[in-house]
Protein backbone atom coordinates (compact mmCIF):
# COMPACT_ATOMS: atom_id res chain seq x y z
CA UNK A 1 0.00 0.00 0.00
CA UNK A 2 2.70 2.56 0.92
CA UNK A 3 5.12 1.34 -1.87
CA UNK A 4 2.23 2.30 -4.43
CA UNK A 5 1.58 5.23 -2.82
CA UNK A 6 5.26 6.22 -3.12
CA UNK A 7 5.44 4.57 -6.56
CA UNK A 8 2.26 7.13 -7.67
CA UNK A 9 3.78 10.05 -5.93
CA UNK A 10 6.78 9.70 -8.40
CA UNK A 11 4.44 9.84 -10.95
CA UNK A 12 3.96 12.90 -10.12
CA UNK A 13 7.65 14.35 -9.36
CA UNK A 14 9.26 13.06 -12.09
CA UNK A 15 7.81 14.48 -14.90
CA UNK A 16 7.87 18.18 -13.07
CA UNK A 17 11.14 17.45 -12.17
CA UNK A 18 11.76 17.06 -16.05
CA UNK A 19 9.83 20.44 -16.99
CA UNK A 20 11.76 22.35 -14.51
CA UNK A 21 14.73 21.16 -15.94
CA UNK A 22 14.09 21.72 -19.52
CA UNK A 23 12.71 25.24 -18.66
CA UNK A 24 15.57 25.86 -16.54
CA UNK A 25 17.66 24.80 -19.88
CA UNK A 26 16.20 27.08 -21.89
CA UNK A 27 15.86 30.28 -20.26
CA UNK A 28 19.39 30.02 -19.12
CA UNK A 29 21.00 29.20 -21.82
CA UNK A 30 23.59 32.09 -23.61
CA UNK A 31 21.88 34.88 -25.43
CA UNK A 32 22.34 34.58 -28.58
CA UNK A 33 24.70 37.19 -30.45
CA UNK A 34 22.13 38.69 -32.39
CA UNK A 35 20.28 39.57 -28.90
CA UNK A 36 23.21 40.55 -27.77
CA UNK A 37 23.96 43.16 -30.35
CA UNK A 38 20.37 44.33 -31.10
CA UNK A 39 20.93 45.48 -26.92
CA UNK A 40 23.96 47.33 -27.70
CA UNK A 41 22.61 50.71 -28.49
CA UNK A 42 24.47 53.02 -26.38
CA UNK A 43 27.22 54.95 -27.51
CA UNK A 44 30.58 54.20 -27.47
CA UNK A 45 33.32 56.14 -26.39
CA UNK A 46 35.45 55.25 -29.53
CA UNK A 47 38.80 56.25 -27.82
CA UNK A 48 38.42 54.15 -24.79
CA UNK A 49 37.78 50.82 -26.27
CA UNK A 50 41.03 49.18 -25.94
CA UNK A 51 43.80 50.17 -23.47
CA UNK A 52 46.20 50.97 -26.21
CA UNK A 53 46.93 54.54 -27.26
CA UNK A 54 45.86 54.64 -30.93
CA UNK A 55 48.08 57.44 -33.15
CA UNK A 56 46.24 59.15 -36.26
CA UNK A 57 48.81 58.48 -39.36
CA UNK A 58 50.63 62.08 -40.24
CA UNK A 59 49.15 61.70 -43.64
CA UNK A 60 45.54 61.55 -42.58
CA UNK A 61 42.92 64.38 -43.27
CA UNK A 62 39.59 65.29 -41.93
CA UNK A 63 37.05 64.38 -44.57
CA UNK A 64 34.25 66.63 -45.23
CA UNK A 65 31.14 64.19 -44.60
CA UNK A 66 30.37 62.23 -41.55
CA UNK A 67 29.43 58.62 -40.72
CA UNK A 68 27.08 57.48 -38.21
CA UNK A 69 29.54 57.75 -35.31
CA UNK A 70 30.35 61.73 -35.97
CA UNK A 71 33.41 62.86 -37.60
CA UNK A 72 36.43 60.69 -39.31
CA UNK A 73 39.88 60.50 -41.01
CA UNK A 74 40.98 59.60 -44.39
CA UNK A 75 44.70 59.58 -45.93
CA UNK A 76 45.46 62.18 -48.03
CA UNK A 77 45.79 61.95 -52.08
CA UNK A 78 48.55 64.82 -52.27
CA UNK A 79 50.98 62.85 -49.94
CA UNK A 80 50.98 60.32 -52.71
CA UNK A 81 50.83 62.44 -55.85
CA UNK A 82 54.66 62.44 -56.77
CA UNK A 83 54.40 65.72 -58.68
CA UNK A 84 51.91 67.71 -56.88
CA UNK A 85 51.52 70.95 -57.19
CA UNK A 86 50.69 70.38 -60.77
CA UNK A 87 50.56 74.79 -61.05
CA UNK A 88 54.04 74.13 -60.66
CA UNK A 89 54.28 72.73 -64.78
CA UNK A 90 50.91 73.77 -65.38
CA UNK A 91 51.34 77.42 -65.82
CA UNK A 92 51.86 80.37 -68.03
CA UNK A 93 55.93 79.37 -68.25
CA UNK A 94 57.21 77.83 -71.47
CA UNK A 95 58.10 73.76 -70.45
CA UNK A 96 62.08 72.91 -72.05
CA UNK A 97 61.09 70.40 -75.05
CA UNK A 98 64.06 67.94 -73.79
CA UNK A 99 61.99 67.43 -70.99
CA UNK A 100 58.53 66.89 -72.39
CA UNK A 101 58.88 63.29 -72.24
CA UNK A 102 59.54 62.77 -69.37
CA UNK A 103 57.53 65.20 -67.55
CA UNK A 104 54.43 64.74 -69.86
CA UNK A 105 51.66 62.32 -68.94
CA UNK A 106 51.44 59.83 -71.94
CA UNK A 107 52.00 56.88 -69.73
CA UNK A 108 48.28 57.72 -68.04
CA UNK A 109 45.84 55.49 -70.18
CA UNK A 110 42.05 56.30 -68.96
CA UNK A 111 40.00 52.88 -68.39
CA UNK A 112 37.41 54.40 -66.68
CA UNK A 113 33.58 55.40 -68.10
CA UNK A 114 31.90 54.00 -71.15
CA UNK A 115 33.94 51.72 -73.20
CA UNK A 116 32.28 53.98 -76.24
CA UNK A 117 32.83 56.89 -74.72
CA UNK A 118 35.26 57.17 -71.57
CA UNK A 119 35.97 60.19 -69.43
CA UNK A 120 37.78 62.87 -70.60
CA UNK A 121 40.80 64.51 -68.72
CA UNK A 122 38.56 67.35 -68.15
CA UNK A 123 35.48 65.66 -66.57
CA UNK A 124 37.52 65.43 -63.38
CA UNK A 125 40.47 67.88 -63.72
CA UNK A 126 39.72 71.34 -63.23
CA UNK A 127 40.72 73.02 -66.38
CA UNK A 128 41.28 76.46 -64.60
CA UNK A 129 43.09 75.76 -61.64
CA UNK A 130 44.83 72.26 -62.28
CA UNK A 131 45.25 71.84 -58.56
CA UNK A 132 41.78 70.85 -58.33
CA UNK A 133 39.58 68.40 -58.71
CA UNK A 134 36.14 69.69 -60.70
CA UNK A 135 32.36 68.91 -60.22
CA UNK A 136 30.39 68.19 -63.12
CA UNK A 137 28.84 71.97 -62.32
CA UNK A 138 32.39 73.59 -62.48
CA UNK A 139 33.03 73.89 -58.88
CA UNK A 140 36.35 73.05 -57.18
CA UNK A 141 37.80 69.69 -55.02
CA UNK A 142 40.46 69.49 -53.03
CA UNK A 143 42.61 66.05 -54.47
CA UNK A 144 42.62 65.30 -50.76
CA UNK A 145 38.89 64.83 -50.54
CA UNK A 146 38.22 63.18 -53.84
CA UNK A 147 35.58 60.94 -52.39
CA UNK A 148 33.19 63.92 -53.31
CA UNK A 149 33.89 63.45 -56.83
CA UNK A 150 34.20 59.65 -57.21
CA UNK A 151 30.58 60.44 -55.69
CA UNK A 152 29.24 61.84 -58.34
CA UNK A 153 28.31 58.87 -60.15
CA UNK A 154 29.21 55.89 -57.67
CA UNK A 155 27.04 57.54 -54.87
CA UNK A 156 26.23 54.22 -53.27
CA UNK A 157 29.31 52.87 -53.16
CA UNK A 158 30.23 56.78 -51.38
CA UNK A 159 27.28 55.98 -48.79
CA UNK A 160 28.89 52.65 -48.29
CA UNK A 161 32.47 54.23 -47.39
CA UNK A 162 30.71 56.49 -45.12
CA UNK A 163 28.83 53.62 -43.48
CA UNK A 164 31.88 51.39 -43.70
CA UNK A 165 30.57 48.63 -46.02
CA UNK A 166 32.97 49.91 -48.41
CA UNK A 167 36.97 50.24 -48.38
CA UNK A 168 38.76 49.74 -45.46
CA UNK A 169 40.32 51.00 -41.91
CA UNK A 170 43.91 52.13 -41.99
CA UNK A 171 44.98 49.50 -39.60
CA UNK A 172 42.87 49.94 -36.13
CA UNK A 173 39.14 49.26 -35.69
CA UNK A 174 39.57 51.16 -32.72
CA UNK A 175 40.10 55.18 -31.84
CA UNK A 176 39.42 57.55 -34.51
CA UNK A 177 38.34 56.09 -37.53
CA UNK A 178 40.69 56.66 -40.23
CA UNK A 179 39.42 54.38 -43.26
CA UNK A 180 41.61 54.16 -46.67
CA UNK A 181 40.82 57.10 -49.88
CA UNK A 182 38.79 55.99 -52.63
CA UNK A 183 42.45 56.25 -54.60
CA UNK A 184 44.26 54.45 -51.87
CA UNK A 185 43.28 51.34 -53.49
CA UNK A 186 41.98 52.22 -57.32
CA UNK A 187 43.79 54.04 -59.65
CA UNK A 188 41.73 56.80 -60.50
CA UNK A 189 42.44 56.60 -64.46
CA UNK A 190 41.70 52.51 -64.62
CA UNK A 191 39.73 51.74 -61.21
CA UNK A 192 39.07 48.75 -62.05
CA UNK A 193 40.93 45.72 -60.52
CA UNK A 194 43.52 44.13 -62.75
CA UNK A 195 43.42 40.28 -63.20
CA UNK A 196 46.27 38.32 -61.70
CA UNK A 197 47.76 35.60 -59.87
CA UNK A 198 47.16 34.66 -56.58
CA UNK A 199 49.30 35.08 -54.17
CA UNK A 200 49.72 32.08 -52.87
CA UNK A 201 47.90 28.67 -53.55
CA UNK A 202 46.20 25.93 -50.58
CA UNK A 203 46.79 22.30 -50.41
CA UNK A 204 43.76 20.24 -50.03
CA UNK A 205 42.79 19.75 -46.53
CA UNK A 206 42.94 15.95 -46.18
CA UNK B 1 73.19 -17.22 -6.38
CA UNK B 2 76.49 -16.22 -7.37
CA UNK B 3 75.14 -15.74 -11.30
CA UNK B 4 72.73 -13.43 -9.75
CA UNK B 5 75.03 -11.50 -7.51
CA UNK B 6 77.30 -11.30 -10.81
CA UNK B 7 74.36 -10.08 -12.76
CA UNK B 8 73.64 -7.16 -10.08
CA UNK B 9 76.96 -5.90 -9.92
CA UNK B 10 76.85 -5.84 -13.59
CA UNK B 11 73.57 -3.89 -14.18
CA UNK B 12 75.49 -1.77 -11.39
CA UNK B 13 79.04 -1.10 -12.89
CA UNK B 14 76.80 -0.60 -16.49
CA UNK B 15 75.03 1.96 -14.84
CA UNK B 16 77.99 3.80 -13.35
CA UNK B 17 79.67 3.67 -16.64
CA UNK B 18 77.28 5.01 -18.55
CA UNK B 19 76.27 7.77 -16.38
CA UNK B 20 79.90 8.97 -16.63
CA UNK B 21 80.24 8.88 -20.34
CA UNK B 22 76.92 10.46 -20.98
CA UNK B 23 77.76 13.03 -18.18
CA UNK B 24 81.41 13.38 -20.13
CA UNK B 25 79.80 13.42 -23.50
CA UNK B 26 77.49 16.34 -22.90
CA UNK B 27 80.16 18.02 -21.53
CA UNK B 28 82.27 17.59 -24.54
CA UNK B 29 79.25 18.07 -26.67
CA UNK B 30 78.15 21.63 -24.54
CA UNK B 31 81.94 23.11 -24.37
CA UNK B 32 82.57 22.13 -27.74
CA UNK B 33 79.58 24.35 -28.85
CA UNK B 34 80.67 28.01 -30.28
CA UNK B 35 79.21 30.40 -27.87
CA UNK B 36 77.04 28.68 -25.84
CA UNK B 37 78.31 27.16 -22.89
CA UNK B 38 76.93 24.08 -20.74
CA UNK B 39 74.99 26.81 -18.44
CA UNK B 40 73.00 27.66 -21.61
CA UNK B 41 71.71 24.59 -22.81
CA UNK B 42 70.99 23.90 -19.01
CA UNK B 43 68.83 27.00 -18.38
CA UNK B 44 66.90 26.11 -21.32
CA UNK B 45 66.36 22.63 -20.26
CA UNK B 46 65.65 24.17 -16.43
CA UNK B 47 63.14 26.27 -17.68
CA UNK B 48 61.28 23.56 -20.15
CA UNK B 49 61.39 21.21 -17.09
CA UNK B 50 59.54 24.11 -15.56
CA UNK B 51 57.07 24.52 -18.14
CA UNK B 52 55.58 21.42 -17.29
CA UNK B 53 54.42 22.14 -14.29
CA UNK B 54 52.25 25.34 -14.95
CA UNK B 55 48.41 25.49 -14.54
CA UNK B 56 45.69 26.56 -17.17
CA UNK B 57 46.27 29.85 -18.46
CA UNK B 58 42.72 30.57 -17.17
CA UNK B 59 43.70 29.10 -13.72
CA UNK B 60 46.74 31.49 -13.64
CA UNK B 61 47.36 34.49 -11.33
CA UNK B 62 48.60 37.51 -13.45
CA UNK B 63 51.59 36.94 -11.67
CA UNK B 64 52.14 33.47 -12.99
CA UNK B 65 51.29 34.20 -16.46
CA UNK B 66 54.08 36.50 -16.44
CA UNK B 67 56.40 34.06 -14.93
CA UNK B 68 55.60 31.72 -18.00
CA UNK B 69 55.94 34.48 -20.16
CA UNK B 70 59.17 35.46 -19.28
CA UNK B 71 60.16 31.49 -19.29
CA UNK B 72 59.00 31.47 -22.84
CA UNK B 73 60.90 34.32 -23.96
CA UNK B 74 63.85 33.42 -22.38
CA UNK B 75 63.44 29.55 -24.09
CA UNK B 76 63.22 31.51 -27.50
CA UNK B 77 65.86 33.66 -27.09
CA UNK B 78 68.18 30.52 -26.20
CA UNK B 79 66.52 27.86 -28.48
CA UNK B 80 66.33 29.71 -31.59
CA UNK B 81 67.84 33.02 -30.66
CA UNK B 82 64.90 35.06 -30.89
CA UNK B 83 63.64 38.31 -29.24
CA UNK B 84 59.90 37.83 -29.03
CA UNK B 85 57.42 39.62 -26.98
CA UNK B 86 54.59 37.54 -25.73
CA UNK B 87 51.62 39.26 -24.52
CA UNK B 88 48.92 38.47 -22.36
CA UNK B 89 46.49 41.25 -22.62
CA UNK B 90 42.80 40.42 -21.69
CA UNK B 91 39.89 40.94 -22.91
CA UNK B 92 38.34 44.49 -23.02
CA UNK B 93 35.02 45.68 -21.33
CA UNK B 94 32.17 45.88 -23.98
CA UNK B 95 33.72 44.56 -26.88
CA UNK B 96 32.70 41.51 -28.87
CA UNK B 97 34.43 41.34 -32.37
CA UNK B 98 32.84 40.45 -35.27
CA UNK B 99 33.81 40.32 -39.03
CA UNK B 100 32.38 40.48 -42.23
CA UNK B 101 33.36 38.95 -45.50
CA UNK B 102 32.05 41.39 -49.13
CA UNK B 103 31.35 38.08 -51.50
CA UNK B 104 30.94 40.80 -54.11
CA UNK B 105 34.10 42.52 -53.52
CA UNK B 106 36.54 39.37 -53.27
CA UNK B 107 38.70 38.61 -56.44
CA UNK B 108 40.68 35.67 -55.18
CA UNK B 109 44.09 37.66 -54.44
CA UNK B 110 44.69 35.29 -51.57
CA UNK B 111 46.36 38.48 -50.09
CA UNK B 112 45.19 37.69 -46.81
CA UNK B 113 46.17 34.07 -46.52
CA UNK B 114 49.56 35.17 -47.20
CA UNK B 115 49.35 37.51 -44.26
CA UNK B 116 47.88 35.53 -41.88
CA UNK B 117 50.16 32.94 -42.31
CA UNK B 118 53.30 35.32 -41.55
CA UNK B 119 51.56 36.83 -39.05
CA UNK B 120 50.25 34.00 -37.06
CA UNK B 121 53.45 31.57 -37.39
CA UNK B 122 51.60 29.23 -38.91
CA UNK B 123 53.71 26.35 -40.03
CA UNK B 124 55.15 26.65 -43.52
CA UNK B 125 56.67 22.78 -44.07
CA UNK B 126 52.90 21.41 -44.36
CA UNK B 127 51.66 25.01 -46.01
CA UNK B 128 49.02 24.76 -43.24
CA UNK B 129 46.45 28.06 -43.56
CA UNK B 130 43.90 29.11 -41.41
CA UNK B 131 41.70 30.80 -44.10
CA UNK B 132 40.63 28.86 -47.40
CA UNK B 133 39.12 31.16 -50.16
CA UNK B 134 37.28 29.23 -52.33
CA UNK B 135 35.99 29.69 -55.85
CA UNK B 136 32.22 29.27 -56.81
CA UNK B 137 30.19 29.64 -60.02
CA UNK B 138 27.58 31.72 -60.08
CA UNK B 139 24.53 30.16 -58.40
CA UNK B 140 26.70 27.90 -55.80
CA UNK B 141 25.88 28.83 -52.25
CA UNK B 142 28.29 26.77 -50.06
CA UNK B 143 31.74 26.11 -50.40
CA UNK B 144 31.63 22.64 -50.26
CA UNK B 145 30.85 23.37 -54.26
CA UNK B 146 33.17 25.65 -54.59
CA UNK B 147 37.28 25.09 -55.71
CA UNK B 148 39.67 25.56 -52.61
CA UNK B 149 42.78 25.04 -54.97
CA UNK B 150 42.65 27.01 -57.76
CA UNK B 151 45.68 28.65 -58.81
CA UNK B 152 45.39 30.78 -62.25
CA UNK B 153 44.96 34.24 -62.88
CA UNK B 154 42.06 35.61 -60.70
CA UNK B 155 39.26 36.86 -61.06
CA UNK B 156 37.68 34.13 -63.26
CA UNK B 157 34.55 34.70 -65.30
CA UNK B 158 31.31 33.89 -64.03
CA UNK B 159 32.96 32.90 -60.54
CA UNK B 160 32.74 34.92 -57.19
CA UNK B 161 35.03 33.78 -54.23
CA UNK B 162 35.02 33.01 -50.45
CA UNK B 163 36.80 32.93 -47.58
CA UNK B 164 36.34 30.55 -44.96
CA UNK B 165 38.19 30.48 -41.63
CA UNK B 166 37.05 29.84 -37.94
CA UNK B 167 33.89 31.55 -37.49
CA UNK B 168 33.91 32.33 -33.35
CA UNK B 169 31.19 30.81 -32.90
CA UNK B 170 28.45 32.36 -29.82
CA UNK B 171 27.65 28.95 -29.12
CA UNK B 172 31.10 26.85 -30.71
CA UNK B 173 30.55 23.34 -30.63
CA UNK B 174 34.83 22.74 -29.95
CA UNK B 175 34.61 24.10 -26.91
CA UNK B 176 31.81 21.42 -25.72
CA UNK B 177 34.15 18.56 -27.43
CA UNK B 178 37.26 19.16 -25.49
CA UNK B 179 38.04 16.85 -22.71
CA UNK B 180 40.84 18.57 -21.37
CA UNK B 181 39.05 22.58 -21.70
CA UNK B 182 41.93 23.53 -23.47
CA UNK B 183 39.82 25.74 -25.54
CA UNK B 184 36.54 28.12 -24.81
CA UNK B 185 35.30 31.29 -25.83
CA UNK B 186 36.97 34.39 -24.15
CA UNK B 187 34.64 37.23 -22.93
CA UNK B 188 35.33 39.30 -26.33
CA UNK B 189 34.14 35.98 -28.35
CA UNK B 190 37.30 34.91 -28.85
CA UNK B 191 37.57 31.02 -29.39
CA UNK B 192 41.27 30.22 -27.92
CA UNK B 193 43.56 27.38 -27.65
CA UNK B 194 45.51 26.77 -24.42
CA UNK B 195 48.22 25.04 -26.38
CA UNK B 196 50.11 23.58 -23.45
CA UNK B 197 46.60 22.09 -22.28
CA UNK B 198 46.00 20.33 -25.75
CA UNK B 199 46.48 16.62 -25.81
CA UNK B 200 45.91 16.56 -29.47
CA UNK B 201 42.73 14.15 -29.27
CA UNK B 202 41.54 16.35 -32.67
CA UNK B 203 37.50 15.77 -31.24
CA UNK B 204 37.12 19.63 -31.49
CA UNK B 205 38.66 18.84 -34.97
CA UNK B 206 35.85 16.76 -35.80
CA UNK B 207 32.92 18.84 -34.08
CA UNK B 208 33.50 22.11 -36.11
CA UNK B 209 31.25 21.99 -39.07
CA UNK B 210 33.11 25.02 -40.75
CA UNK B 211 36.63 23.26 -40.99
CA UNK B 212 38.23 26.10 -38.61
CA UNK B 213 40.84 24.05 -36.73
CA UNK B 214 44.23 23.00 -37.94
CA UNK B 215 46.01 19.98 -36.29
CA UNK B 216 50.00 19.82 -36.16
CA UNK B 217 51.23 16.64 -37.64
CA UNK B 218 54.65 17.79 -37.25
CA UNK B 219 56.88 20.45 -35.09
CA UNK B 220 55.82 23.55 -37.24
CA UNK B 221 58.32 24.99 -39.08
CA UNK B 222 59.14 28.71 -39.40
CA UNK B 223 62.54 30.22 -40.77
CA UNK B 224 63.96 32.47 -38.25
CA UNK B 225 63.87 35.83 -40.00
CA UNK B 226 60.15 35.54 -40.60
CA UNK B 227 58.87 34.97 -37.35
CA UNK B 228 56.52 37.24 -36.00
CA UNK B 229 57.97 38.78 -32.77
CA UNK B 230 54.60 40.96 -31.63
CA UNK B 231 52.74 37.70 -29.79
CA UNK B 232 49.88 36.82 -27.77
CA UNK B 233 49.99 33.98 -25.19
CA UNK B 234 46.51 32.68 -26.94
CA UNK B 235 48.03 33.48 -30.25
CA UNK B 236 51.14 33.22 -32.53
CA UNK B 237 53.16 31.65 -30.01
CA UNK B 238 55.42 28.94 -30.95
CA UNK B 239 53.11 25.67 -30.91
CA UNK B 240 54.55 21.99 -30.79
CA UNK B 241 53.69 18.73 -32.45
CA UNK B 242 50.61 17.61 -31.31
CA UNK B 243 48.76 20.25 -30.73
CA UNK B 244 45.63 22.03 -32.00
CA UNK B 245 45.46 25.68 -33.24
CA UNK B 246 42.97 28.03 -34.86
CA UNK B 247 42.35 31.69 -36.15
CA UNK B 248 41.60 33.67 -33.29
CA UNK B 249 41.06 36.95 -35.36
CA UNK B 250 44.81 37.82 -34.91
CA UNK B 251 44.27 38.24 -31.17
CA UNK B 252 47.81 39.70 -30.67
CA UNK B 253 46.46 42.95 -32.88
CA UNK B 254 42.91 42.49 -32.10
CA UNK B 255 43.30 43.31 -28.56
CA UNK B 256 45.57 46.42 -29.37
CA UNK B 257 43.26 47.80 -31.48
CA UNK B 258 44.14 46.71 -34.94
CA UNK B 259 42.21 44.93 -37.32
CA UNK B 260 43.41 41.12 -38.14
CA UNK B 261 46.19 41.02 -40.73
CA UNK B 262 43.96 39.15 -43.53
CA UNK B 263 41.59 42.88 -43.17
CA UNK B 264 45.27 45.06 -43.12
CA UNK B 265 46.27 42.79 -46.60
CA UNK B 266 43.28 42.30 -48.40
CA UNK B 267 43.67 44.30 -51.93
CA UNK B 268 39.99 44.86 -52.14
CA UNK B 269 38.61 45.80 -48.97
CA UNK B 270 35.98 42.99 -49.05
CA UNK B 271 36.98 42.61 -45.51
CA UNK B 272 35.11 43.94 -42.42
CA UNK B 273 36.37 43.73 -38.71
CA UNK B 274 35.02 45.37 -35.68
CA UNK B 275 33.33 45.22 -32.36
CA UNK B 276 29.53 44.47 -32.82
CA UNK B 277 29.14 46.53 -29.22
CA UNK B 278 29.83 49.54 -30.85
CA UNK B 279 26.26 50.68 -32.56
CA UNK B 280 28.64 52.85 -35.01
CA UNK B 281 31.35 50.93 -36.21
CA UNK B 282 31.53 49.47 -39.57
CA UNK B 283 30.61 45.84 -38.64
CA UNK B 284 27.32 46.91 -37.69
CA UNK B 285 27.11 49.28 -40.68
CA UNK B 286 26.96 46.16 -42.04
CA UNK B 287 24.47 44.00 -40.83
CA UNK B 288 22.04 46.87 -40.36
CA UNK B 289 22.02 48.06 -44.16
CA UNK B 290 23.67 44.87 -46.05
CA UNK B 291 21.79 41.71 -47.48
CA UNK B 292 24.07 39.55 -44.82
CA UNK B 293 23.70 35.78 -44.05
CA UNK B 294 26.01 33.56 -42.10
CA UNK B 295 27.13 30.02 -43.67
CA UNK B 296 25.29 26.93 -41.89
CA UNK B 297 23.23 29.17 -39.66
CA UNK B 298 20.49 26.11 -38.92
CA UNK B 299 23.32 24.53 -36.72
CA UNK B 300 22.74 26.84 -33.99
CA UNK B 301 26.50 27.43 -33.45
CA UNK B 302 25.57 31.63 -33.77
CA UNK B 303 28.99 32.55 -35.99
CA UNK B 304 29.70 35.86 -35.26
CA UNK B 305 31.07 36.16 -38.85
CA UNK B 306 28.73 37.40 -41.77
CA UNK B 307 28.99 37.38 -45.42
CA UNK B 308 27.18 40.04 -46.92
CA UNK B 309 26.78 40.98 -50.80
CA UNK B 310 26.57 44.79 -51.95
Amino acid sequence: MNTSKFTKCLYYILPGLLIIFFAYTCFSSQEGVISRIKKATLKVDKTKQVDTAIPIPKNAVKANVQYQGGTFYTISRKSEMKRYKCSSCHNNKKVLIQNAADISHADIKVVHGDKDSPLACNTCHNQDNRDFLTTSKGSKIDFDHVYDMCGQCHFRQKKDWIGGAHGKRVTYWAGERVVENCTSCHDPHSPRFKKRWPATYSVPLN
Amino acid sequence: MDSEKKKKMNRRTFLKGAASTAIAGSAALTTGCKGKGLLGSSEAIALEFQEYFKKHYRLMTQTERDETIARLERIAKLKQDVDIDIDSTGPQENVLYGYAFNVTRCEGYMECVKACVKENNLDRASNTQYIRIFEMEHGQMSPDQGDGKYFHMVPKEGHFYMGVQCFQCNNPPCVKACPTKATWKEPDGLVVVDYDWCIGCRYCMAACPYWGRRFNWNQPQVPKEKITKKQHYLGNRRRVRGMMEKCTFCIQRSRKGKVTACVEACPTGARVFGNLLDPDSEIRFVLDNKKVYRLKEDLGTDPKFWYFID
